[in-house]
């Protein structure tokens, strides 16, 4: 048997398909456009063709991210809150507190000990600290996103950034290279800023161990050095941070399957004409 | 003839509408903020109480010339309609102190859109029997305002006439909350919140005709399968849109009891049918459950936490409730500070509880959508 999660997140849009031991056959990762409905269709299509497998193939599709409702072909929608604890439960099953910096939000998310969502927080509304505060920023400074974490290992202390406003700490940051700020401290200081801010949110869960660090944020090795440095002890960090949400989904599906839960409606494939 | 469900959505979308037509035929209309200000009062009197509600659906464009926007939206949109002219056909405006914010409010309102009578009712904030005497002047000195206003003297027996009215309201919303207790339960949070708000601009006479009419057609309404959806509490403040109890309810849970001043606060307790009404009436209205109110601290957090929330502790337990919401109007400091000891209170009665916070207003609801269906999904 075969299932797909399909994870359409502010920034990136994931699929993860899974057999039912639990096995990942494929996983997918593409930009997140304007259009949704065409874009979960592409993506599923790229997925099934790099596996030869038929639409039909898959048992059951999960939709999650903050695009699944965008997501015709879907058995079911679940949020990414507690498709993240399904896939990081496969993962690290001693996992008791994960914390996800995205595209556009941050949460944290509380585990209980048989791996089931015990609490939940979420950032408010506004993007300040994550990922696309990153991108900004990296931006002005004239680095490539992927080189902030490497840059700051270079680092020699780092300048304090007080603002987590994205409009603002641009400029706070222009100010402080016309001050004379090395750039490497620079992107400590906002990894520092960013961490203390996530932390901060999570500290009424209660951090303890295991905690695990996902999403596009986790893929920053300066930002897991400084969320470890606040949490006082390692983090784990999956080998895909991107994709928990979506294998989460997958395997949520599974367990749908298994529980004899039906789909919550026929599957709608107006518009599809690549699958076969 | 409309059916009682379609009057109650006419009533609950035309607000004021109804205050305006009796304003017409002579009657005098008295606005009031909050659960403070007692109906039978105004009622004794012959005049109509209308309680002031804000628009979820509207922007807020006028009152941010006169008040911070980091103050209460819901005091600021409830300002707003009356820049507007919204609030024209009120006759007199009362504002309780039940927070800084309507107290302030008062006086911004007074000076910008005085009515023909104003008035502001102190209410203490600790609870007792010093307290109780206290408020009770303050409502004697509150009809003493009525009277040289109107020209005419308060007749005691009209009072205690009123008093029973509202309690037959009173039971009739009990009653109707009953009907929540079944699995799926008979009538839901969204139709709940209409008949709510549809009975604060009206006639206490007229809101009981319509209740007992719209019991009689829901207990007729088939009864549908056991849904076995997560049983949702409610706790916060003004909810006089259906808005966010519709988002929690679409996501697929029952919302089935609440602790909100546009819901049990306002109307579960009976006024105590005493010699002088007055003395009743003070019990009752400064004991209602606001948390801008204290009680003196017990000796152990335990009993302090049962002595403060037992009330809702019983309502959880009645209504078999599975999880609760706290909806708090942004910027409520009462709300916000009293949220973390509630929820270490249904905490340990093993009801997780969601904390959320919102603009008062339907356009932003959307952005807490994922966080309620995380929420069921927890609990489911």
């Amino acid at each position: 048997m075969l299932f797909a999660g399909i994870d359409i997140g502010s920034t990136m849009t994931k699929v993860v398909m899974v057999t039912e031991r639990e096995e990942v056959i494929t996983s997918l990762i593409g930009p997140t456009g304007a259009e949704h409905r065409h874009l979960a269709l592409t993506v599923m299509d790229e997925a099934l063709h790099k596996t030869s497998l038929s639409f039909d193939a898959l048992d059951f599709i999960v939709a999650t991210g903050y695009g699944r409702i965008n997501v015709p072909f879907a058995d079911k929608q679940i949020t990414e809150i507690t498709c993240h604890a399904r896939g990081i439960r496969s993962i690290f099953p001693g996992a008791r507190l994960i914390i996800d910096i995205g595209g556009q939000d941050s949460k944290g998310i509380k585990l209980d000990g048989a791996g089931k969502v015990a609490n939940f927080t979420m950032n408010d509304k506004c993007a300040a600290g994550t990922g696309r505060f990153l991108e900004v920023i990296a931006e002005t400074l004239g680095v490539e996103l992927t080189e902030m974490g490497p840059i700051s290992l270079s680092a020699a202390g780092y300048v304090k950034i007080s603002n987590m406003c994205t409009v603002f700490a641009e400029h706070e940051v222009t100010s402080r290279l016309a001050e004379g700020a090395g750039v490497p401290e620079i992107v400590a200081g906002l990894h520092e800023a960013i961490a203390e801010r996530v932390i901060n949110m999570v500290r009424h869960l209660r951090i303890e161990k295991e905690v695990v660090f996902t999403g596009g944020g986790a893929k920053n090795i300066g930002l897991v050095k400084a969320v470890e440095g606040r949490v006082g002890f390692p983090v784990l960090v999956p080998p895909e941070p991107l994709i928990t949400g979506a294998l989460g989904a997958a395997l949520l599906g599974k367990d749908f399957v298994d529980r004899g839960v039906t789909r919550d409606h026929e599957r709608r494939l107006e518009g599809v004409t690549f699958f076969s | 003839m409309m059916t009682a469900s379609e009057q109650v959505e006419k009533l609950y979308v035309e607000r004021g509408k109804r205050a305006r037509e009796l304003r017409k035929k002579g009657k005098k209309i008295i606005g009031y903020f909050c659960c403070f200000v007692p109906d039978e009062i105004i009622t004794a009197f012959d005049m109509v109480p209308y309680r002031i509600q804000g628009s979820q659906s509207e922007p807020i464009d006028q009152a941010d010339a006169y008040i911070e926007p980091m103050a209460c939206p819901f005091a600021r949109s409830s300002f707003n309609l009356a820049l507007k002219g919204r609030y024209d056909f009120l006759d007199g405006f009362v504002a309780p102190h039940s927070c800084d914010t309507i107290e302030r409010m008062y006086h911004i309102w007074l000076h910008n859109k005085p009515s023909s009578f104003n008035h502001l009712i102190n209410v203490p904030h600790m609870l007792g029997s010093g307290s109780t005497s206290f408020y009770r002047s303050e409502l004697a000195y509150f009809i003493k305002s009525l009277e040289d206003w109107s020209g005419r003297k308060l007749d005691p027996d009209r009072l205690k006439d009123a008093v029973r009215l509202y309690n037959r309201r009173r039971a009739l919303l009990r009653e109707l909350y009953e009907l929540r207790k079944t699995d799926p339960p008979q009538v839901s949070g969204t139709e709940i919140t209409r008949v709510l708000v549809a009975g604060m601009g009206i006639p206490a006479e007229e809101h009981i005709a319509l209740l007992e009419r719209y019991m009689k057609e829901i207990k007729v309404r088939p009864v549908p399968k056991a849904d076995k959806l997560p049983r949702i509490f409610i706790w916060g403040n003004e909810i006089d849109d259906i808005a966010f109890i519709n988002l929690v309810e679409e996501s697929g849970a029952q919302v089935v009891m609440d602790d909100l001043c546009t819901g049990t606060r306002f109307f579960w307790d009976d006024v105590p049918e005493t010699k002088d009404p007055l003395d009743g009436i003070a019990a009752r209205y400064l004991n209602i459950h606001c948390p801008r109110s204290n009680v003196p601290q017990m000796e152990t957090r335990e009993k302090d936490l049962g002595n403060r929330y037992g009330y809702i502790g019983q309502f959880v337990k009645d209504w078999g409730a599975d999880g609760a919401i706290f909806y708090i109007v942004r910027y409520c400091d009462t709300c916000e500070l009293e949220g973390p000891d509630l929820r270490e209170y249904l905490n340990s009665m093993n009801i997780p509880v969601l904390m959320v916070e919102d603009d008062y207003s339907t356009s932003t609801i959307g952005q807490l959508r994922t966080r309620v269906q995380a929420f069921l999904e927890m609990l489911g």
